[in-house]
């Protein structure tokens, strides 16, 4: 039985008389290991960042979309031109009998206009909602009123805008009270919003106008783009989604639940399918990275093949005064697997660093609400992929070193 | 004849097969060797010598023929415990020292404890004492780089000693050493046998040769003779080369 720790002097020793050789060895392993340490980081600060926007719906509020449930993210762009949510199913959910955990529903019509004041002009997001709207996205305003319910009886040419809007449109003026022209129609301006910073809808970008006007004057239409609505408790999410679909398919005349022409979205839902877009993305560009970790490991084998054939005359004698073949065995594969582990190691220093950088980067320069996290599996994936990498790359090279006989490898000049 | 044969050939032949061309390198020789023995085996080069010596320490194969170490057949050992004889049975000197390179003197002498087992504690101790036998204790710490090659040798024989075998094997141990140091270092291994220990010497020169008691001479891969020899050099005889 040979000792570790005098394996671990030797395989020390050998390092250090081969020091750059060993580094330039394990750049590989840095470099792979670095990567996915930084993939691993912002992968798991972009989720967290996509959810804290998403959570910003409330735990509370449920979307109905219009049409099919999509198969794929693709083809949910397409869903945006269904049809199937209309004024009376907006009625019917705000009906205490129909949806009793329901307490605010509101529509939204989503699309986008070219705003004229003067001569300025600015491509605004329009959306078409109600006086809950504010509540729902927890929407802030600089100066005047939000949408009213007076404003969606009248169809009133009322708008409130974004603070970019708001920006490029009037500069430094005042606003309010202010006429827009959007579709050959003009808006007098009632309410500016707080600048909101990059969120899940750029609120910045909006001229939110009462739904009624929207559907008639800038889309042109009778339906709606979703209906939001919001429950009276976290609890009652799942009895509220029942109460929904029952009376769509009532208003719809819908009998089997999979014609269903309209799907929900609740936040657990949205979460879910944030976290399986991120997680496939973070997976993917590990795969990429982990390319470089098997280059890694070949660069590994290697040198440990050169390294066999130098000390052809040390394993010769190792053997001649008692080393068994796992003996010699266990020395090679050990320092490739140090050397790997060493590799390791440095790469998640500085694959935490850089992710640090990068997280100072995002959130001083560009202005996100990004949140250094540096996941302590991704520490234990660095360290056991980077050790595996050596074993596995290390078992040619030392059964080569094991395989020799004492004599060839004393005999070797 | 109550010794007990720690070695004996019968018929042994090693043929080397190089890409078809089989070479033969000993043709069928037989003889035992007791323990506590101090053989020489002579001949000019190519004669076979080497070749048998490396089968006797179990670092070569034979290709014919039976060797029985301790009264075993070397092929009923596995190759762990070819290994482990190797190990605790035998030491071995080499012409060229074959020491680890960068390394100190005493980390090559307790090289083969590294293999043996023994406690990780024990091993100052133990290497401590070979290292005194060659009267290399003010040296332990320098690497055998900076040694000269008389003290090379005695790290080697250092070393050989070390797991306290029972036959030591010496391939041309002055070979490469001028007549003083090569003196000293037979002053050492026939201090080894004088201890009781086995020893199989392998030499072309005549003189270093008679420092045992018994001379198998080679000659293409035969016996040529197997003599006792009369007048054996001691210590603190004068070293010829």
């Amino acid at each position: 039985m040979m000792k570790i720790k005098y394996i671990l002097k030797t395989t020390f020793a050998g390092l250090r008389n081969n020091k750059s050789r060993a580094a330039l060895t394990i750049l590989g392993i840095v470099i792979g290991i670095t990567s996915i340490m930084l993939i691993m980081s912002l992968g798991k600060g972009a989720q967290d960042l996509i959810l804290s926007q998403v959570q910003s719906f409330g735990a509370k509020t449920i979307v109905v979309h219009p049409g099919r449930r999509p198969e794929s993210l693709m083809s949910s762009a397409q869903m945006m031109n269904a049809d199937s949510l209309r004024e009376r199913d907006l009625n019917e959910l705000k009906k205490k009998t129909n949806a009793p955990h329901v307490v605010k529903v509101e529509p939204l019509n989503v699309g986008g206009a070219t705003a004229v004041y003067e001569n300025e002009t600015y491509g605004a997001t329009i959306l078409g909602g109600g006086e809950y709207l504010q509540e729902i996205y927890d929407i802030r305003l600089k100066e005047g009123r939000f949408i009213n319910l007076d404003d969606i009886q009248s169809h009133a040419d009322v708008v409130v805008i974004g603070s970019k809007v708001k920006e490029e449109l009037f500069g430094g003026d005042e606003a309010i009270g202010q006429k827009i022209r959007m579709k050959n129609r003009n808006y007098r301006v009632v309410g500016i919003l707080q600048k909101k910073g990059q969120s899940f809808i750029s609120f910045d970008e909006t001229a939110i106008l009462p739904y009624t006007t929207a559907q008639t004057y800038v889309f042109g239409i009778k339906y709606f783009h979703h209906i939001i609505a919001e429950v009276d408790s976290e609890d009652a999410v799942d009895a509220a989604i029942k109460d929904i679909e029952i009376t769509l398919r009532n208003n719809h005349n819908i009998t089997d639940p999979t014609k269903d022409d309209f799907w929900i979205v609740t936040q657990q839902t949205a979460i879910e399918q944030v976290k399986t877009i991120t997680n496939v993305l973070t997976l993917f560009l590990i795969a990429v990275a982990a390319i470089s970790l098997v280059v890694g490991g070949v660069g590994i084998m290697n040198i440990m093949l050169v390294s066999v054939t130098e000390r052809t005359r040390e394993i010769g004698l190792r053997k001649a005064v008692g080393a068994t073949n796992g003996n010699i065995m266990a020395q090679f594969l050990t320092e490739a697997i140090f050397l790997t582990g060493l590799g390791g190691i440095i790469g998640i220093i500085l694959g935490a660093s850089f992710s640090l950088i990068a997280a100072l980067v995002l959130s001083k320069v560009v202005g996100l609400d990004w949140i250094f996290t540096f996941p302590i599996s991704a520490t234990f994936l660095g360290l056991g992929v980077s050790a595996g990498v050596g074993f596995l790359f290390g078992l040619y090279p030392a059964r080569q070193a094991a395989k020799k006989s004492p004599i060839d490898a004393l005999r070797y000049e | 004849m109550n010794k007990m044969a720690l070695i004996e050939v019968k018929n042994l032949e090693k043929i080397y097969g190089e890409e078809g061309v089989e070479t033969p390198a000993l043709r069928g020789i037989s003889f035992s060797i007791e323990k506590a023995e101090f053989v020489a085996v002579m001949g000019p080069s190519g004669c076979g010598k080497s070749t048998l010596l490396h089968i006797l320490g179990f670092l070569d194969r034979h290709s014919r023929g039976n060797y029985l170490f301790d009264g075993k057949s070397i092929g009923e050992y596995t190759d762990d415990e070819l290994a482990a004889v190797r190990n605790k049975k035998m030491g071995f000197v080499f012409q060229m020292f074959n020491l680890l390179p960068r390394t100190a003197v005493f980390e090559n002498v307790k090289l083969p404890l590294v293999y043996s087992g023994i406690k990780e504690s024990l091993w100052e101790e133990i290497a401590m004492k070979a290292v005194r036998e060659v009267g290399l204790e003010h040296r332990i710490f320098h690497e055998t780089a900076k040694l000269s090659g008389g003290e090379r040798q005695r790290v080697a024989i250092a070393r050989a000693l070390v797991n306290d075998p029972q036959v030591v094997f010496a391939d041309e141990p002055t070979g490469n050493l001028d007549s003083k140091s090569g003196g000293q270092i037979m002053e050492l291994i026939e201090g080894l046998h004088e201890r009781g220990r086995t020893v199989i010497l392998v030499t072309h020169e005549t003189y270093t040769a008679e420092y045992a008691e018994r001379i198998i001479r080679l000659k293409d891969g035969l016996i040529e003779s197997d003599l006792r020899v009369s007048a054996r050099h001691h210590k603190g005889d004068r070293f010829i080369k």
